[in-house]
């Protein structure tokens, strides 16, 4: 029918601030896009803040990201822009209060449901947390599982079905994209090189995925982000490796972003690796990415 | 079959109708994450951290040998009509231009009665196939960022409506007033794969 996979943009970012406030990793939760959020309490209530390097505080003064915070009636938590990185999260102990529209709390912002009535947050907007069970205790995400906010990125990715179309598919990898001020949680433009297909711009369209990466007549990338359409009709000349698909969340006009090769068999190792390394701190990280 | 990513795998089928069947059997079936049909293939994601990739081809490919047959519901008949060119159709002109017609020519050959090949891109977009071979055109080779609500393209031999506002790469040759998703309703599509729509002409929405 058309609907996209939706959610976070970095899903991974999003588990780690439901972990420290006692919820599964897919509890809605609140995504920032650059700029941040400020919230006032009519209640107590127990918050994480994860994702985006940004400053963070209560009632003015300053708060630390990845750890557990108990807020009392009255209090101001503020999340300020994104200094690296693209998206901050913020989760409630009991999740937040949302539409479910298709068996899903996800804002999709384009087709308007979702979320809080299917839109971005606004000045005013009142919230409602569900009752959290039990009290969460502090936490504090371990230093090795808080994922740096880069300049320069790295991902690994692979070949796919129009790949072979490529004049020089090689060139896919080892080098330097610019991320192009066109990016949101559709898709996002590389700059920097490009490519061209022997395929014309008749294509019959086929289905494409979050971290399908396109390449339209014009020669520039696109790499699918989870907000993707569930077709297309230009050719598919690379997929991000799904280990990696929840950077695509961070990835800030102006950074730079060097795709990796990776072979199925190489993916497929590599990502059980991860949900290894991963395991003891998210146990459902197989769900996450 | 062929891959189309770490965790993708893409079969040929002969038409939309038969992408759609298979695509329906195998999102019944608990093998895979995502089945999802285009208008000549069908691509699964499957969970590589579980699933061999051999394991994950021979499944698919018995799937795709026993494609259930055709059932013949009575499909619904919904009437589209266009303000063709314009501001609503902004790339009619050079659509024309390109392949030779007048805008009147144009309109005569587009308007009659289509069948909906599939929904898919966003919520609700319809590929309608048989488009008048008079009428075939490329993509625009830069999609468009913003593409309003009802508007109409065509590429590649088919009509596609823009369900939605949001980027776009058909060429856009008119708008529709019809709403072709909505969130709040018990059935939020409109259109389905097999409906049949008629284009009609009209000069105001």
């Amino acid at each position: 029918m058309g609907v996209p996979y939706s959610g976070p943009a970095d899903p991974l970012s999003m588990a780690l601030a439901n972990r420290l406030v006692g919820n599964g990793s897919f509890f809605p939760a609140l995504e920032t896009t650059l700029t941040g959020v400020t919230l006032a309490f009519n209640s107590g209530a127990t918050l994480a803040i994860t994702g985006a390097t940004a400053r963070c505080t209560l009632n003015g003064s300053d708060v630390p990201q990845h750890v557990t915070i108990a807020v009392q009636r009255n209090d101001v938590v503020s999340v300020g822009a994104a200094e690296k990185g693209v998206r901050s999260y913020i989760a409630f102990a009991g999740g937040l209060g949302a539409d479910e529209v298709l068996g899903s709390c996800s804002t999709y912002l384009s087709a308007g449901f979702g979320g809080h009535a299917g839109r971005a947050l606004q000045k005013g907007d009142e919230l409602r947390l569900h009752d959290a069970h039990g009290i969460s205790p502090g936490l504090e995400t371990p230093a090795e599982y808080r994922l740096p906010m880069l300049d320069a990125w790295t991902i690994r990715a692979g070949a796919s079905a129009e790949t072979a179309s490529l004049q020089n598919p090689q060139q896919l990898f080892d080098r330097k994209f610019t991320i192009a001020s066109r990016s949101d949680r559709m898709g996002i433009k590389l700059d920097g090189h490009k490519f061209a297909t022997s395929i014309d711009g008749q294509m019959p369209s086929v289905p494409v995925f979050p971290g399908t990466v396109q390449c339209p007549q014009d020669g520039s990338l696109f790499v699918l982000s989870i907000d993707a359409g569930t077709t297309g009709g230009y050719p598919r000349v690379a997929k991000i490796a799904r280990m990696d698909l929840h950077l695509l969340g961070q990835l800030r006009s102006g950074n730079s972003l060097t795709l990796i090769e990776r072979k199925e068999d190489d993916a497929v190792r590599e990502l059980r690796a991860k949900h290894a390394y991963w395991k003891t701190w998210l146990t459902d990280i197989a769900d996450v990415i | 079959m062929r891959s189309a990513g770490d965790d993708l795998l893409s079969v040929a089928v002969a038409d939309p109708q038969t992408a759609q069947r298979l695509a329906a059997v195998l999102r019944d079936s608990d093998d895979w994450i995502e089945a999802v049909a285009g208008v000549n293939s069908v691509v699964v994601r499957f969970d590589i951290a579980t699933v061999l990739r051999a394991d994950a081809e021979k499944r698919l490919g018995i799937a795709a040998a026993n494609i259930p047959e055709p059932d013949e519901r009575q499909q619904a008949r919904v009437e589209i009509p266009v303000i063709y060119g314009g501001e609503f159709g902004p790339d009619l002109q050079f659509v024309c231009e390109k392949l030779g017609l007048t805008r009147r020519e144009f309109i005569q050959i587009h308007c009659g009665e289509y069948t909906v090949d599939m929904l898919g891109f966003i919520p609700g977009f319809a590929y309608i196939g048989g488009l008048d071979e008079r009428l075939n055109i490329d993509r625009l080779p830069e999609p468009r960022q913003y593409v309003p609500a009802g508007s109409i393209g065509i590429a590649g031999g088919r009509s596609g409506i823009y369900s939605l506002p949001g980027p776009g790469g058909w060429p856009l040759v008119g708008r529709t007033s019809r709403k072709l998703f909505d969130a709040t309703a018990d059935d939020p599509f409109t259109l389905s794969a097999g409906a049949r729509v008629i284009f009609t002409a009209v000069d105001s929405l």
